[in-house]
C-alpha cells in the first residue's frame, strides 16, 4: 500500500540519504532524493510528491526556506524535519507549519517510517 | 786682570765721600739716615718675600720672587756701602757690588718682561670669584640632578642594574637598585664590584651571562623575556640591556632594566584561554552539527541492517558495506573529538617546529563541512609551503579558525543586506626569499570600513552587534602571531569578478628557535 506514496528526501549528507532511501524503499515507499533545497523544490514542482523528509542545514537552499516555499504551494503536505540542532525556539514549532514533525539527529528510521504512515493515514502493518 | 782682596780694599789715593760733602754734619746725617733706612727696608723685603713663597708654595712663578729678593738685597747692600764710603773710600768694592746689583736688576727686569704675558694670563681674584660662583652653581645643579636620578634609581619599582664590562671581557656588578635587591633577595653592597659568576648562584649566572655577552658582542640594545627563580618564587621578567660604549666604541658598561611581567603573563594566558573558550563556544554549535551527521549515518545504516536481518533479507555484502560505513563514521567522529579535546587544552602544547600548511589544512577540515551547509565555499590554493616555523600549532590553528569565523560572519552580514557572497580563499606559501611562510585568508564579505581598520587588532574592539563577538579574537591572534615573531595585517581587496573583501596576511619567520624565550635585536 505505501508504494502508492512518493516520498521526497532532502538531505545533503549522501550516506544518510542513501540509508534512509534504502530503508523507506524497503518498507515499500517510492523514494526520491535531493541534495539540497533548490533541487528538492525542482523535484516537488515536477513530480507528484506525498510527503517531504528534509534536513535543515543544506547548501544553496536550507530546509526552512524549502518548507516555506512548499507551504506556499501546499498547506497540507506532510513534512518530517531531521535536524542536528536544538529546535526548542525554532519557528518551525509554530502551529501554522503543520502537518510537520521534528526529529533530532541521529534519527531512528523506524520512527520516520511510522510517522510517515501516521501522517499519510496508512494503517501500520501488523 | 785679577784683582786681589788687598787691591780691592786698597783705598790709597782716594778720599772718602764725606770730603765731597765738606764733612757737614747735617748733610752727612741726611745721607747716613736715608741710606740706612733704605738699606734696612730693602733687606726686610726679601725676608717677607721668602716667607710668602715658603708659605704659599702654590704661587705661580715663585722663582721670580727669589730673583727679586736677590735683586733687592743687592740694592740694599749698595746703600749700606754708600754710608761706608762716606768715611772709607772703598770705591772699588762699592763699584763691584753695584755691578752685581746691575746684573741682578737686569735679570729681574728681563725676566719680568719675559713673564709679562704669562702673568697677565693669570686669573684675577675677581675672575676667580666669578668662576667659583659658576662652579658652585654647577655643583648645586649636579647635586639636584643626582638626587633626581638617584630617586629614579632608588624608588622605581622596575629592577635596575649596572654591569661593568671588565678589561678581560668578564662582567661585574656595578650597582643594583633597591627594587632588584628586594625582588631578588640580593644585598647591593655585597654585589658591588664582584664578578657576576661569584656574586650570584651558578644557575642564575648561567642564565644571565649569555645575555650580557650577547649585548657586549653585538653592541646593541637587546630585550627578551626570561623566567628566573627568585626568593619570591618563579618570576617572569621583561629585561632590556643597553650597552654603554667608550670613545673607541668598546662596550664598557651595560645598563639593565627588568620589569616583572609575571602577573601580566598570567592575565594574558587567561585571556587567551577565555578567548579559546569563546571560540570553542561558537564552534560548539557547528560541532553539534558535525557530530550529529556521522551519528545519523550510523543510526540509519544499523537500523537498516537490523530490519533486514530481522526479516531474513540481509545479504552478507550489504551487511559488510553497512559495517564498513559505521566504522568510517566512528573514525570521523573520533577525529572531531580529538580536535575538540586538544583545542581546550590549557597550554596548547609546547613550542615546536611545524609546517603552517598543516594547521591551515586542519582548520579548513574542521569548518569546511559546516560552512558548506551555509553555502560558503573554502577555496584553497598555493600549498607550496614547506618551510617550518616555531610555535604552538594549535594556537596558529586557533588564529586561522578565528579568521574563518570572521570571514563567515562578514559573508552572512553582507548577504543579509542583499549582497552576493560566499567564498573564503585561503593560501599558504613560502616567501620567495625563503625566510618566511605567508598565510592569506581572503573573504568576499564586502570589506571593512577603512576608518576602523587600524583598530581591529585592539582588544575588545568589535564591529559585530552586542553578544556576537567578544572583540578578543583578532587581538589574541595578533598576540599569538607576534609571539611567533611574525606579523598579521589586514587590508581591503577588490576581488576578480567584482567582489570586495578583507585579506588577512600572516607572515611567519622560518627560524627554528631552540629556547622558549624570545629575543629581538634592535637595529
Amino acid at each position: 500500500m505505501p508504494d502508492r506514496f512518493h516520498i521526497l528526501i532532502a538531505e545533503d549528507e549522501v550516506l544518510a540519504a542513501m540509508a534512509l532511501e534504502d530503508f523507506l524503499s524497503f518498507k515499500g515507499f517510492r523514494v526520491t532524493v535531493a541534495a539540497n533545497g533548490v533541487e528538492a523544490l525542482e523535484r516537488y514542482a515536477s513530480e507528484r510528491i506525498h510527503a517531504l523528509v528534509t534536513d535543515l542545514r543544506m547548501p544553496r537552499m536550507d530546509g526552512e526556506t524549502l518548507i516555506r516555499e512548499i507551504r506556499d504551494r501546499d498547506a497540507t503536505l506532510p513534512v518530517v524535519v531531521m535536524t542536528g540542532y536544538l529546535t526548542e525556539d525554532s519557528d518551525l514549532k509554530q502551529e501554522r507549519w503543520k502537518p510537520l514533525e521534528i526529529f533530532s539527529k541521529p534519527v531512528n528510521p523506524r520512527t520516520i517510517c511510522s510517522t510517515l504512515h501516521r501522517m499519510l493515514g496508512i494503517p501500520l502493518e501488523a | 786682570m785679577a784683582v786681589g782682596l788687598e787691591e780691592l780694599l786698597d783705598t790709597g789715593g782716594f778720599v772718602p765721600h764725606g770730603v765731597c760733602l765738606l764733612w757737614r754734619p747735617d748733610i752727612l746725617m741726611l745721607h747716613v739716615a736715608s741710606d740706612v733706612l733704605i738699606g734696612l727696608s730693602y733687606f726686610s723685603i726679601p725676608v717677607a718675600l721668602i716667607y710668602f713663597v715658603m708659605r704659599r708654595r702654590d704661587v705661580a712663578f715663585g722663582w721670580m720672587a727669589l730673583l727679586f729678593a736677590l735683586f733687592i738685597i743687592a740694592c740694599g747692600t749698595t746703600h749700606f756701602l754708600s754710608v761706608w764710603t762716606l768715611w772709607t773710600p772703598d770705591y772699588v768694592l762699592e763699584g763691584l757690588v753695584k755691578l752685581i746689583t746691575a746684573f741682578a736688576s737686569l735679570a729681574t727686569a728681563a725676566a719680568l718682561w719675559w713673564l709679562m704675558p704669562r702673568l697677565l694670563a693669570l686669573p684675577s681674584p675677581r675672575e676667580l670669584e666669578a668662576s667659583n660662583r659658576a662652579l658652585e652653581l654647577e655643583v648645586a645643579t649636579r647635586r639636584e640632578m643626582e638626587a633626581r636620578y638617584s630617586s629614579f634609581f632608588n624608588n622605581l619599582g622596575e629592577a635596575l642594574f649596572i654591569v661593568q664590562v671588565l678589561p678581560d671581557g668578564d662582567f661585574a656588578y656595578g650597582a643594583i637598585n633597591p627594587a632588584l635587591a628586594r625582588i631578588g633577595g640580593l644585598d647591593p653592597d655585597q654585589l658591588r664590584d664582584r664578578r657576576v659568576r661569584d656574586a650570584v648562584k651558578p644557575e642564575l649566572a648561567d642564565l644571565v651571562i649569555p645575555r650580557y655577552t650577547a649585548c657586549r658582542d653585538s653592541g646593541k640594545t637587546i630585550d627578551y623575556e626570561e623566567t628566573l627563580d627568585m626568593p619570591a618564587g618563579q618570576r617572569v621578567f621583561h629585561t632590556m640591556l643597553v650597552p654603554v660604549k667608550d670613545a673607541a666604541g668598546r662596550v664598557v658598561q651595560i645598563l639593565g632594566s627588568g620589569r616583572d611581567v609575571t602577573e601580566r603573563k598570567r592575565l594574558q594566558e587567561e585571556v587567551i584561554q577565555t578567548s579559546k573558550l569563546a571560540t570553542l563556544g561558537t564552534l560548539a554549535a557547528g560541532m553539534a552539527h558535525e557530530m550529529s551527521q556521522p551519528l545519523n549515518v550510523i543510526r540509519l545504516w544499523t537500523e537498516n541492517t537490523l530490519t533486514r536481518l530481522q526479516d531474513n533479507l540481509l545479504e552478507p555484502a550489504r551487511a559488510e558495506k553497512a559495517l564498513r560505513l559505521v566504522i568510517e563514521q566512528t573514525e570521523r567522529m573520533g577525529k572531531l573529538i580529538d580536535h575538540v579535546r586538544m583545542f581546550g587544552r590549557r597550554d596548547g602544547g609546547g613550542m615546536r617546529s611545524f609546517r603552517p600548511a598543516d594547521c591551515v589544512q586542519s582548520a579548513v577540515e574542521l569548518v569546511r563541512h559546516q560552512y558548506r551547509q551555509e553555502d560558503i565555499e573554502i577555496v584553497e590554493k598555493g600549498w607550496a609551503a614547506q618551510l617550518p616555523v616555531t610555535g604552538r600549532p594549535l594556537e596558529l590553528e586557533q588564529v586561522i579558525l578565528n579568521l574563518f569565523s570572521n570571514a563567515r560572519d562578514a559573508i552572512i552580514a553582507l548577504r543579509a543586506t542583499g549582497g552576493a557572497a560566499g567564498r573564503i580563499m585561503v593560501a599558504v606559501g613560502d616567501d620567495p626569499d625563503g625566510h618566511c611562510v605567508v598565510i592569506q585568508v581572503t573573504d568576499d564579505g564586502g570589506g571593512i570600513d577603512p576608518s576602523v581598520l587600524p583598530q581591529i587588532f585592539d582588544p575588545f574592539f568589535t564591529t559585530k552587534e552586542v553578544g556576537k563577538g567578544s572583540g578578543l579574537g583578532l587581538s589574541i591572534g595578533y598576540g599569538i602571531v607576534d609571539g611567533m615573531g611574525g606579523r598579521i595585517e589586514a587590508r581591503n581587496v577588490d576581488l576578480e569578478g567584482g567582489g570586495r573583501g578583507v585579506r588577512f596576511t600572516i607572515t611567519l619567520p622560518s627560524q627554528p628557535v631552540s629556547s622558549v624565550d624570545r629575543e629581538f635585536s634592535h637595529a
